[in-house]
């Protein structure tokens, strides 16, 4: 078990060396897609204190806790951007064929498709990002417990995020649809940038039980700030658990119904 | 004219053709119109009324921001470094009829088509959420439609600039995608620029993003907040300085990179 995890690690240190090197040939794109994140950072950093500028209370959420949540946001988001980018280049391995090659292999193909490709552009990004989500938490009066809380909702939360990116590689496979499904996940994702509560009520509804944005983003703050149930801690695991099975399943429907294209 | 109506009328027909990619990019456009209306409708019922705009005000504003969001800034200029790139824009150079206008009929299709699916789509919307549909205010709709034409062009000019930068780089998404975010930030997409301070308001007017879709929509929804703040026809010096300067930049630079363009091998 352990030779077999120190193996996959060992294959996914070398893409991500390889990616790392891709990356590199184009230092141009690295300066100007930084700086257009960091805009989009600052704008909505803005955003937040524009909005809180005429009122301490908006939707039972106050300013540092709007924070909390967007950089709780902004840390979920690109952590899994950074791990899965890879599923951006999905399609054209399958309307290619090349998706043979890989599936050949003697190893697992996610770590190929789903981890293959570790984007560090964002890693530029997700350091800064931690360390101001820290600084912004610990301004706060937080027990041990809701920190580890928290913590532990944010991994939830990348979990799900790891089951919507499986699923969308198995779309490809069945569809070879994957750039409009993986869009529209970063869409409906960027939902969650601000409280929940601020949509109508059906909206939330379908945003936290249906399709979790809610439960990866705004339970984690939640908890942290001790309004979120026990019955929704426990909802929290069981989703994530669900979708990450359903998302497996789907993976291995899609491989079966899989036609090799092109080649 | 005739072979320019051929093209508008061909563009649509691609659209029906990929109907799906359509409809899931519309899906996509609609999503992203929900952060900032219920934001700042959750944000005007706590407050009431935030610097001159009142619930009313806020849904007239993204009411008419959605419809004409897409139908300023839907483009199809973004194909051109594309084809600069693999050459492709060769086979259009060689036939009889001006680039510009080619595209221009190309975008027309796609902003019409984009604008009937946003007026379905907020139609949709707001009988659904039982919100009451905002009405047009009549009495600066000169104005409103000066500024649209100005916001149609500005957008037409600046697409068509940085698509040109394929004729120098290989590098053509990063700058575009700086492009989307200047949009996102100083057009008012996310909300309207004069509830900023007014300071930081008189900056941004003096970029062309404002006058891409910011002063067209306010024209129409509640013009009124505004005029307390600028006089609007300074405003419109600065949205026809900004049109000149964009017509002679694209005009320049598209003759600067036939002149450097080569290729081989089509």
């Amino acid at each position: 078990m352990f030779k077999k995890i120190k193996r996959n690690l060992k294959i996914f240190l070398l893409f991500g060396y390889q990616s790392l090197k891709t990356t590199g040939q184009s230092r141009q794109a690295i300066f100007i897609f930084t700086l257009g994140k960091i805009l989009r950072f600052i704008f909505l950093f803005g955003v937040i204190f524009l909005v809180f500028s005429k009122t301490k209370i908006i939707a039972g959420w106050s300013l540092k806790q709007a924070v909390i949540l967007y950089l709780t946001f902004n840390f979920i988001d690109t952590f899994s951007q950074l791990l899965y980018r890879e599923v951006y280049r999905f399609r054209p391995q399958v309307i290619s064929g090349n998706l043979d090659l890989i599936l050949v292999k003697p190893y697992h193909p996610f770590l190929r498709v789903l981890v293959g490709g570790v984007d560090f552009l964002d890693l530029l990004l997700l350091v800064p990002y931690f360390f101001i989500l820290l600084f912004f938490i610990f301004q706060e009066k937080i027990s041990f417990f809701s920190f580890f809380l928290y913590l532990t909702l944010v991994m939830n939360g990348l979990i799900i995020s790891t089951a919507f990116h499986i699923s969308v590689l198995a779309l490809g496979l069945l569809t070879t649809e994957v750039d409009n499904a993986i869009m529209i996940y970063r869409d409906i994702l960027n939902l969650g940038r601000f409280p929940i509560e601020i949509y109508q009520q059906i909206i939330s509804f379908i945003f936290t039980f249906i399709i979790p944005i809610g439960v990866m983003i705004t339970f984690p703050v939640k908890a942290l700030f001790h309004f979120l149930s026990f019955n929704n801690v426990v909802f929290s695991f069981f989703i994530s658990f669900f979708l990450l099975l359903l998302s497996i399943k789907f993976w291995q429907i899609g491989l079966k119904k899989y036609q090799s294209a092109g080649g | 004219m005739g072979k320019y109506f051929s093209v508008f009328t061909l563009t649509l027909k691609e659209y029906f053709a990929y109907r799906l990619n359509f409809l899931i990019w519309r899906l996509r456009v609609f999503i992203g119109f929900l952060v900032p209306f219920f934001l700042w409708l959750t944000v005007i019922e706590e407050v009431k009324n935030f610097t001159g705009y009142e619930k009313q005000s806020i849904v007239s504003y993204f009411f008419f921001s959605h419809l004409l969001a897409y139908f300023i800034l839907g483009t199809r200029t973004v194909d051109i470094a594309g084809q600069i790139q693999n050459g492709e824009i060769i086979n259009l150079l060689l036939k009889p009829m001006s680039f510009f206008y080619y595209y221009f009929f190309r975008d027309l299709a796609d902003k019409i088509l984009n604008l009937l699916l946003s007026f379905f789509e907020v139609f949709l919307f707001f009988k659904i959420f039982s919100i009451s549909f905002p009405s047009a205010n009549f009495q600066f709709l000169p104005f409103f439609f000066l500024f649209l034409t100005l916001g149609l062009f500005l957008s037409f000019y600046l697409n068509l600039l940085i698509s040109f930068l394929g004729f120098w780089s290989a590098e053509v998404w990063a700058p575009r995608f700086i492009f989307f975010i200047l949009i996102s930030i100083l057009s008012g997409s996310f909300f309207p620029l004069d509830l900023l301070p007014k300071k930081l308001f008189s900056l941004i007017i003096l970029t062309p993003f404002p006058y891409l879709f910011f002063l067209p929509v306010k024209m129409i929804s509640s013009p009124q907040t505004l005029m307390d703040k600028i006089d609007i026809y300074f405003l419109f010096f600065m949205g026809s300085f900004w049109l000149v300067i964009l017509f002679f930049l694209a005009q320049f630079f598209w003759q600067k990179g036939l002149k450097s363009f080569s290729f081989w091998g089509r």
